[in-house]
């Protein structure tokens, strides 16, 4: 039996790699957050900006960070442990709506406050939502383009869109947005219809590519997002016209579209903002039992040429 | 007696692991030990339920000396249809295959039954128009919606029919099962997007009139508020399948195929009707545990079941059933499945990263294969 013991204890050494720490009985509150998927760029912003408000709350309670890698089933799982473990606030940004509806709904039960981030859940019976406003970015888009192209009834040019995921939501409203100003302008013809880029750099490109095969003048491009963008920017630089068209992109990642701002690739991008630190500043709040408000839409804003050194020096980011 | 200690070791394994979960374990509000509360064991019943009965249909695959890679994808597929089934009203996609699934099932039981309990020269007309019946009658519903019944029907069989075409492929076309099944579950994913529809991948299931039947959500009740059905379900499934294993004939010939094919046939076991019968059953549980997904998620797609089925092929290596066929049990695979969820649940609780707990799932797999094979005794290093 003995080796079969000592076996055992050398099958369990996996174990010595988990910090060890029992926390005392009387602990300090604790926020708990349930992130879908850190592998995309805009959710690694995410964290960044909760973590970093995070840290001022230091003394008021522990942040914990759960990532359930782009599986429903897994936030679920971390979903009913934080309800196990009683956290004081649990902060969730869902993978999708119908999969966590019910699991939240738990947790409410439970008597957990709960801030639903950026993807809603099909329930009111939540403390709070906060979220960007995709067609209110696609407003700010629209304005910015025809401001560009000569201001409002007077606008001229030819602009290219370049759609995100073309069923979903995001890309739907961002369009919306746009065309609330384009389209009252006669003087912009919108050259290509419905051309989807998948959020993808290399399809941006190929879209562009035969944009620029087709049309002698484009004076600008809006991609619903930075990369496909940028992908646009490249083809139209293989192609020797980057100088004379305006490139409009969204999400604003500072070591993303803002630096492309500032090496003047891009024109312009719109902050598509995470809802990293206002989730802390309102999770503070219901610690100190203060209300917060039901909904909370992020506002975006412009980031230029003349703006852009700003944004990067409060991001934190260099830009060389 | 070897067996016998190396079960010993693995029940050994799973009491350090569960006394190094209650050490570690965090406090909650008032002070009580987070892992060891009743409230957690039953979550840990419920998240280890979709992999333990995948892993008990994948342990009689094994066992044959076979793998089933195609459990994942059939489990979103059942997901689909059962979202499909009882979410809307008149024919879809979902429906015929439901129907065919059924349909085809029917016929087949019907004359295998009609052979051996009437007689062995049977004309096999009568039960394809038993079953081509069935199938219509199936798809007639179609208008006024599935309960939850037909949804307990129609997903497992269609599984069944997914496993049913593997089987067919190892057994008679002999084809390697890793390849058939690496084809089939590739297949299947292709057949759950054709059903889920191009526009729409994801199916959600909401209760109520002229929607989803109230009852479908009992399949992710809490009995007690505590007791979560999926984790009865496991037990069940895996009850049913150790006794199968143990004390019927089939599960003899199970065991005997695996160990040594040839020998298995001369001495008259029936070798592809075993093999059939073992890949219909693990795209059956795959089916069923589509089903509970749908429940428990409320919601149906064909794409989440990606890499369940190397989850499931771990829990019974842990488990001690060799991949070569003829050794292993059920019970060795409940502690395989439980030793996977208390490690993600001890690891959660102690909020480790994700990237994190990868490794240390890795080096579980490992550790406990080292230790099967009897590699990882220090009087065996120290000869």
């Amino acid at each position: 039996m003995k080796p079969a013991l000592l076996s055992t204890l050398g099958f369990l050494l996996p174990l010595a790699l988990l910090p060890a720490c029992g926390r005392s009985s009387k602990r300090k509150p604790v926020v708990a957050f349930s992130q879908c998927t850190t592998t995309e760029p805009w959710r690694v912003l995410f964290n960044r900006e909760l973590k970093r408000e995070a840290a001022k709350h230091a003394d008021l309670f522990d942040l914990v960070v759960a990532d359930a890698d782009d599986r429903t089933d897994r936030q679920v799982e971390q979903v009913e442990n934080f309800i196990r473990q009683k956290v004081d606030v649990l902060l969730v940004s869902p993978k999708e709506s119908p999969g966590l509806t019910p699991v939240v709904e738990r947790a409410i039960d439970a008597g957990i406050p709960v801030l639903v981030l950026d993807r809603n859940v099909a329930t009111d019976r939540i403390t709070a939502f906060i979220g960007g406003d995709n067609r209110e970015i696609g407003r700010a888009a629209g304005k910015f383009a025809v401001e560009r192209l000569g201001g409002p009834g007077k606008a001229k040019g030819n602009v290219v869109e370049i759609w995100g995921g073309m069923a979903s939501t995001p890309a739907q409203e961002r369009h919306l947005g746009f065309r609330d100003f384009v389209a009252k302008e006669p003087g912009i013809g919108v050259l290509l219809d419905n051309q989807d880029g998948d959020w993808k750099k290399e399809k941006g490109y190929a879209i562009m590519e035969t944009a620029l095969k087709a049309f002698p003048t484009i004076d600008l491009v809006y991609a619903h997002n930075d990369p496909m963008a940028y992908g646009a920017y490249l083809a139209a630089k293989d192609a020797g016209r980057e100088k004379e068209i305006a490139f409009v992109g969204i999400d604003a990642i500072p070591e993303e579209g803002g630096v492309w701002v500032k090496k003047g690739w891009l024109t312009a991008t719109f902050v598509y903002a995470t809802p990293g630190a206002e989730a802390i500043r309102q999770a503070a709040r219901i610690l100190s039992g203060e209300s917060v408000p039901r909904t909370t839409p992020l506002a975006t804003r412009a980031v230029t040429r003349q703006t852009v050194d700003a944004f990067l020096a409060e991001a934190g980011v260099k830009s060389d | 007696m070897i067996a016998s200690l190396a079960r010993g070791k693995r029940f050994l394994a799973l009491a350090i692991l569960v006394a190094a979960g209650a050490i570690l374990s965090p406090r909650d509000r008032d002070g009580g030990i987070v892992f060891l509360s009743v409230g957690n064991q039953a979550d840990v019943l419920r998240q280890v339920s979709s992999n333990g009965i995948l892993a008990v249909g994948m342990t009689l695959v094994v066992l044959t000396g076979g793998i089933d890679l195609a459990v994942g994808t059939t489990m979103a597929l059942g997901s689909t249809v059962a979202a499909r089934l009882l979410m809307e009203r008149g024919p879809t996609a979902a429906s015929t295959a439901g129907a065919v699934a059924l349909g085809l099932w029917t016929a087949l039981l019907a004359i295998l039954g009609a052979r051996r309990f009437l007689r062995p020269s049977a004309a096999p007309l009568p039960a394809l128009g038993l079953g081509a019946v069935v199938a219509l009658a199936f798809h007639a519903r179609a208008g006024h919606g599935y309960g939850v019944l037909g949804v307990l029907l129609a997903a497992p069989l269609l599984g069944a029919l997914c496993g049913l075409a593997s089987g067919l492929l190892v057994a008679r076309g002999s084809l390697q099962p890793f390849i058939a099944t690496l084809a089939m579950m590739v297949s299947v994913l292709g057949a759950g997007r054709l059903i889920a529809g191009t526009d729409r991948m994801v199916h959600p299931i909401y209760f109520g009139p002229g929607q989803a039947p109230e009852a479908f959500s009992l399949l992710r009740e809490r009995i007690f508020g505590l007791v979560p059905v999926p984790g009865l379900v496991f037990l069940a499934v895996a009850a049913l399948a150790a006794l199968l294993l143990t004390q019927t004939s089939l599960g003899r010939h199970v065991v005997a195929v695996g160990g040594n094919e040839e020998a298995a046939r001369l001495s008259g076991v029936p070798v592809t009707r075993t093999k059939l019968i073992v890949y219909s059953v693990s795209g059956l549980l795959a089916g069923l545990t589509g089903v509970l997904y749908a429940a428990q998620y409320t919601q149906g797609k064909p794409d989440p079941g990606t890499g369940w089925e190397l989850d499931a092929i771990a829990a019974v290596v842990i488990g001690g059933t060799s991949l070569r066929g003829g050794t292993g049990s059920i019970g060795g695979t409940l502690i395989g499945v439980l030793l996977f969820g208390y490690l993600a649940n001890i690891l959660l609780l102690q909020n480790v990263d994700s990237s994190r707990q990868f490794v240390v799932k890795g080096l579980l797999i490992v550790g406990a294969v080292l230790l099967q094979e009897g590699r990882l005794s220090l009087r065996r290093a120290a000869q």
